[in-house]
């Protein structure tokens, strides 16, 4: 009898010690709690994915594979010149706001006056700013202005804001570097305009371009400031499915949902893995939350 | 011109006969109400191995980086060979920089880094080549040269640095600290080897440290500085044996004060209320209060004690072993500590001859204490 207790108490003691080995005193049900949450996150997604190869048109039973969806896309001419429409935007949106913030961040980092501080805060305010309220505004000052709504309305509406996120990713990594790799190439003879273009910008490279991907893809997909700025010609895609699904909702949506995403996904891998390409050992994804040390 | 000079300098370190590399005059650097540094005159030798040693905030950077044409002087003004510098920016200027956190370019690779000074002057591109190879091999780096600064070391690095500044043959080298990151074996290694380089380029160095140790090893001279202030400055010898105020003797080294009161021709009483002989300045007067200064390693212990030495007795208070020797810090009442080195020897080991709590004698010879004011 005294004999069965202690090889379970053994047995007992065994197993701890080996789920100790596994990490720490872990709870078992945190697997299962993970397990839930990425299934929340990712089944809407993969429900769009699959009834965009779905061979009925139906949004309930998936019947079979096909790429009709795809085909009905790209044979519509207002949907095809959509997609173009939003990848003008994103792209012209990720040139200037790019080297706008970037500039942004070198003033806001290297400028030592006393409204610094002021300047650093403000910068933060169109991240935080509701889409809805930007939209608004931006759609007033135009009326106000007189200026009709055009694809550059929406331009304009979506360098404003991708302009804070260029700055917020550029200047952790600046503030990270210290001003001494400037002076240093001052100090070999570079003049201070020399030591931005030779030294700064070039280290400043992976970061700059993690950040013009990430504005790429926030841009691309962007509906709310969109669609306060769009005028009756040249609709970006968002807009445009928005309007198409007030008369009704075709499985088309679901392909361009799916090539959207596609979209958006490549620029933020790029923006990930561009960094690796200039022969540095840190991950991308450091760089675009700015922990990183010197 | 300015490569010739610095290459026809082929003496050795500290040769007086060279000329003036730097000359400051009333320097002074005001940051608002704060007075960085204080009117400072310097004369730094061509090839002389120069150091600014200073606790941190005592102005030894900021003098640096006025040397360097970062600051501009509120006051004063900076003489390079001859040449007033003050209003020079720092990429117009025949120094160069060796920055405490080296400052690479992680874009660049070693010799990248090596040859970005020399393609700003539009050297020919083949003597570029030719002058990073020799820099590289200058500081043991040859093989090195297609790595990116991340892959290297903090030793190696901090090489990279010193050759991106070395091979643009400045008149001036400036070096800010640049062994601070180092752990302490590779520090002392490239304390030797820094020395070396020096003597075999002949360029004049500047270097900032807040370590006395790497200073008494490496100068040729030292400027010990204070809040901004040069408090003495000398060979390494004349600083440590001949500290002119207290702050240096406290400064560098171990060094014990007794406080005391002039008694007469010769004489102090110190706090223990001992007369004790003491070599007094001409300028003491009877009544005046004053620090005597003795080494640890002037003073001698119980049977070492030689006539003619002055002489108290005390209580062991603590026992610090370093290995090579023993520290022993003795109170001799009143408030009035002393500290002497119990060396090993080749007799006895440092650590088998006295105990906490025991009474000791200690004597020193009066001509190896200072008096200070």
């Amino acid at each position: 009898m005294s004999g069965t207790t202690a090889t379970v108490g053994t047995r007992v003691r065994r197993r701890r010690s080996r789920r100790r080995e596994e990490g720490f005193d872990r709870p078992r049900f945190l697997k299962l709690y993970s397990t839930l949450v990425y299934l929340y996150l990712f089944i809407p997604i993969a429900v769009v994915v699959l009834f965009s190869f779905n061979s009925v048109k139906s949004l309930q039973s998936f019947q079979g594979f096909s790429l009709q969806w795809y085909d009905d896309f790209l044979s519509d001419p207002t949907l095809r010149e959509s997609l173009f429409v939003s990848l003008r935007v994103a792209l012209i949106t990720m040139i200037v706001a790019t080297v706008v913030g970037t500039a942004l961040a070198i003033g806001l980092v290297r400028a030592r006056t006393r409204w610094s501080p002021a300047a650093n805060i403000l910068m933060l305010i169109p991240l935080v700013t509701p889409e809805i309220v930007a939209g608004i505004s931006a759609l007033l000052i135009f009326s106000q202005l007189g200026i009709h709504l055009s694809f550059w309305t929406i331009v304009i509406a979506h360098i404003t804001f991708s302009i804070s996120y260029v700055t917020v990713v550029v200047r952790g990594r600046l503030a990270s570097m210290g001003d001494e790799v400037e002076q240093a190439a001052m100090d070999l003879g570079a003049t201070r305009f020399q030591a931005v273009r030779l030294v700064l910008v070039p280290e400043l490279w992976p970061a700059i371009v993690a950040a013009g991907l990430l504005v790429f893809a926030l841009s691309f997909d962007d509906f709310v400031l969109s669609f306060f700025t769009t005028g009756e010609d040249s609709q970006p895609l968002p807009v445009r499915i928005w309007s198409a699904i007030r008369f009704g909702v075709s499985p088309t949506i679901n392909a361009i949902g799916t090539l959207m995403m596609v979209v958006s996904l490549t620029a933020i891998v790029a923006a990930v893995l561009v960094p690796r390409f200039f022969g540095r050992k840190e991950s991308g994804i450091k760089v675009l939350t700015g922990q990183e040390g010197g | 011109m300015e490569q010739a000079t610095v290459t026809g300098t082929g003496s050795g370190p500290g040769g007086d006969g060279n000329g003036e590399a730097i000359r400051l005059e009333e320097v002074t650097k005001r940051f608002g109400d704060f007075t960085a540094v204080d009117a400072i005159d310097l004369a730094i030798h061509r090839g002389e191995f120069f150091s600014l040693l200073g606790p941190s905030g005592c102005g030894k950077t900021t003098t640096l980086r006025m040397l360097a044409g970062f600051e501009v002087p509120s006051e004063g003004r900076i003489l390079l060979e001859g040449e007033p510098v003050e209003d020079v920016p720092p990429y117009e200027r025949n120094v160069n920089m060796v920055f405490q956190s080296y400052a690479l370019f992680g874009h660049l690779d070693v010799a990248g880094n090596v040859a970005f000074g020399l393609k700003r002057r539009k050297v020919p591109k083949d003597e570029i080549e030719q002058r990073v190879a020799e820099a590289l091999e200058l500081v043991s780096l040859g093989s090195r040269a297609k790595s990116r600064p991340a892959e290297l070391s903090g030793g190696q690095r901090q090489r990279v640095a010193l050759a991106r500044a070395l091979v643009n043959r400045p008149a001036v080298l400036l070096l800010d600290e640049p062994l601070g990151a180092l752990d302490l074996k590779l520090r002392r290694q490239m304390q030797v080897e820094l020395k070396q380089i020096q003597r075999e380029v002949g360029i004049t160095f500047v270097y900032v440290t807040h370590d006395q140790e790497e200073a008494l090893s490496m100068s040729d001279r030292i400027a010990v500085m204070s809040d901004g202030r040069v408090v003495q400055c000398g060979p390494p010898e004349d600083v440590y044996e001949h500290p002119t105020e207290e702050f240096v003797a406290g400064f560098i080294g171990i060094s014990n004060m007794l406080e005391g009161i002039v008694e007469g021709p010769g004489t102090v009483r110190v706090g223990n209320g001992m007369k004790v002989a003491a070599p007094l300045p001409a300028d003491c007067d009877r009544g005046d209060t004053v620090q005597i200064s003795v080494r640890p390693e002037k003073i001698a212990v119980d049977e070492d004690i030689e006539s003619g030495m002055v002489a108290m007795r005390g209580r062991v208070i603590s026992r610090i072993y370093h290995g090579v020797n023993t520290q022993i810090t003795v109170d001799l009442g009143d408030g009035a500590h002393l500290v002497a080195l119990e060396q090993q020897t080749y007799t006895a080991s440092a650590d088998d001859r006295w105990e906490e709590g025991m009474e000791i004698s200690l004597g020193w010879h009066p001509e190896n204490c200072l008096v200070l004011r």
